[in-house]
């Protein structure tokens, strides 16, 4: 395995409810992103995928762990240098647009605060940014407000990568998109990623999406990740059984009969964590020890780079169903 | 028989600068029997106002310029603002919405909303419309039924709150339900959960639906038959599995190519060129050509309906023909 970009070491968050019960949303997760790989991560809401990442970017310290970047732990308060490394695509560019300010204000402003590229050469930067996310031109005069949504994630991307990032950690960044416009941005990110070399974080809760786009993926389950590894390994082979159900459960355009429903239920509260495995009242393949022990996440499988945290990793998906 | 549902040449103004516009623009289809139709297209393309419309439940702004809805062979008075509810024909059909939380009345506990029909309009005491509440609740698969009745929208998880709002459609009797994109806000396993509910409620009670989403994954697994709609009318219907396999207008093997694939992660997803038109300024002719690889001279002029293409289905495409022999050549993809 090539050095990893971002290590991510035992990071648990615990947010404190009103009425003063710990709620862990990010529950000892270790994950290491080596450089110009994209990292899917996928899980349901509430899972705990959003604050891993936040984390990840600086905006949210963690309760424990640490956060590594090319080897070194980053502080809590971090320096402009590992923010600007580190930026975020969120899922709805317009909110996280200033209405008021045009793209062209947006990016220079950027770029002469972080000092970037001299001010005459910022219209230049500018119209380079610009072609980089596919907009023309003219799109640097317009208004967030008078752009579609997907035109709204390229401006977003526009500016996240005006900082000249290494790492883009992106949130769900098409999931408010219609079909055919997801299509482009998943194209933009490929293409980013082969002309830039990102490293790409990409959160999404559609498999399709991410298995279409990542290296490597991880899943995540009241806030612990439950299965890591390989892109194929994971999907090909999924050894735990919330991959599976979420595997089965994918929408699928050419689907012969209705899927039966694999998971019972829905996910506990997080206030409220289930002893042993989180997911044992919701499993089809619990068993007693289940319910009493909180299985690791361990190999599974051939490639040790690929972990599950289920007692019964060693079964193949044919064994497993009931 | 006559079908139990039938919407005739459905025609929505809504307006923008103060210009109208055809947001829905001459739809019509009928709904079999226990049958269940999907209309499925883009963010705009008059799906939800379609459904609203035939409801009678149009948003302020949106005005029903003319079209029939006819239930069971009762016609149902069309009223401009399409805002009638007080025929009793309406009463056989209940709506369904994709945001529970802003449908559902956050000071009301969803007991009282559901047993709301049942004690007002099919005029059943206080205790039996409150036996009935929970019957309902305990049909959508909530446990613990009697507990449930007495909780607020804001306690129930986003599922839940689905299945209240199912409750309560269901709690008028309808015979046709009309579901707005109900599990896209939905954890996938969630709407696997749903899914199966409405398919149970189809089986067993011979339910009716009409089932509008932007998920063509989705399709398959609610209904027999698909419409794919786009710039306010029907570019395509026929039946769902055929339609996936082989479609016969560039506009739905433009949705099909730009999804992602789950099984096939070699699969990659192509764009529809361009984008949406403005429903200010439609194209001229057929309204998909300025994106359409198959366009001719004949589609900028042509204003293309839809044209029977084989058994059960219809297609507003010149060439459908062309599109179902490129499909032949090159494989189904």
């Amino acid at each position: 395995m090539t050095e990893a970009l971002i290590e991510v070491e035992g990071l648990s968050v615990t947010f404190r409810s009103e009425h003063g019960h710990a709620l862990r949303a990010v529950d000892d997760v270790s994950l290491e992103i080596a450089e110009g790989e994209v990292v899917g991560l996928v899980g349901e809401s509430g899972c705990g995928k959003t604050t891993l990442a936040s984390c990840i970017a600086g905006r949210l310290a963690p309760s424990t762990g640490v956060v590594r970047f090319d080897g070194r732990e980053l502080e809590v308060s971090r320096t402009v240098e590992d923010r600007r490394a580190i930026q975020m695509v969120f899922q709805d560019p317009y909110s996280s647009l200033n209405p008021r300010m045009t793209v062209r204000h947006v990016l220079s402003e950027l770029l002469k605060v972080h000092r970037l590229v001299p001010r005459s050469g910022i219209e230049a930067r500018c119209r380079e940014l610009m072609a980089l996310v596919g907009l023309p031109t003219r799109a640097l005069d317009g208004l967030p407000s008078q752009f579609s949504g997907g035109q709204r994630q390229r401006i977003a991307i526009a500016r996240a990568l005006t900082v000249e990032p290494r790492v883009i950690i992106a949130d769900e960044p098409v999931s408010a998109l219609d079909v055919s416009v997801q299509a482009t941005i998943l194209k933009l990110f490929e293409d980013l990623r082969s002309r830039l070399g990102l490293t790409v974080v990409f959160i999404s809760h559609n498999l399709a999406v991410v298995r279409h786009l990542s290296d490597r993926v991880a899943v995540m389950y009241l806030g612990r990740i439950v299965e890591q590894g390989d892109r194929e390994a994971v999907f090909g082979d999924p050894r735990h059984p919330y991959t599976r159900a979420l595997l089965a459960a994918a929408p699928r355009l050419h689907q012969v009969e209705l899927v039966r429903a694999v998971v019972k239920g829905e996910p506990p509260s997080p206030i409220d964590i289930p002893t042993g495995c989180p997911f044992h009242p919701r499993c089809p393949r619990s068993e007693e020890i289940c319910t009493r022990q909180r299985p690791v996440l361990d190999q599974a499988g051939a490639c040790p780079r690929h972990l599950a945290a289920c007692h019964f990793r060693d079964e193949t998906a044919s064994r497993a169903e009931p | 028989m006559t079908p139990l549902l039938e919407v005739e040449d459905l025609v929505v103004e809504m307006r923008r600068h103060r210009v109208a516009f055809r947001a829905v623009d001459g739809v019509s289809f009928a709904l079999e029997r226990g049958g269940a139709l999907a209309i499925v297209g883009e963010s705009g393309c008059g799906k939800s106002l379609t459904l609203r419309a035939v409801m009678g439940l149009l948003p302020s702004g949106g005005r029903l310029s003319s079209g029939r809805v006819v239930v069971d062979g009762v016609a149902l008075p069309v009223e401009a603002r399409g805002r009638g509810r007080g025929h009793r024909q309406h009463r056989r059909m209940s709506i369904v919405f994709q945001d529970a939380l802003s449908a559902l009345s956050p000071v009301a506990t969803v007991g009282n909303q559901i047993a709301e029909a049942p004690r007002h309009v099919l005029g059943l005491g206080r205790a039996e419309s409150r036996e009935r509440a929970i019957e309902l609740l305990r049909l959508v698969g909530i446990p613990d039924p009697e507990r449930r009745y007495h909780a607020y929208p804001h306690e129930l998880s986003g599922g839940t709150r689905q299945r209240v709002m199912i409750a309560i459609a269901l709690s008028s009797e309808p015979a046709i339900l009309l579901c707005d994109e109900p599990t896209t806000a939905l954890d996938v396993t969630i709407q696997t959960q749903i899914l199966a509910l409405l398919a149970e409620l189809r089986r067993e009670r011979g339910l009716s639906l009409v089932f509008v989403t932007h998920d063509l994954g989705v399709v398959s697994q609610v209904a027999e038959n698909v419409a794919v709609m786009y710039t306010g009318r029907f570019v395509e219907t026929g039946p769902t599995a055929e339609v996936l396999a082989a479609p016969r207008h560039p506009y739905t093997s433009g949705l099909l190519a730009a999804a992602p694939d789950v099984d096939r992660p070699e699969h990659e997803p192509v764009a529809i060129p361009g984008s949406l038109p403005d429903p200010l300024a439609l194209p001229a002719g057929c309204r998909f050509h300025p994106r359409c690889r198959f366009a001719t001279a004949e589609c900028l002029t042509t204003d293309v309906r839809l044209q029977p293409v084989g058994p059960g289905r219809q297609s507003a495409c010149l060439h459908s023909d062309v599109l179902a022999a490129a499909q032949a050549a090159v494989g189904h993809d």
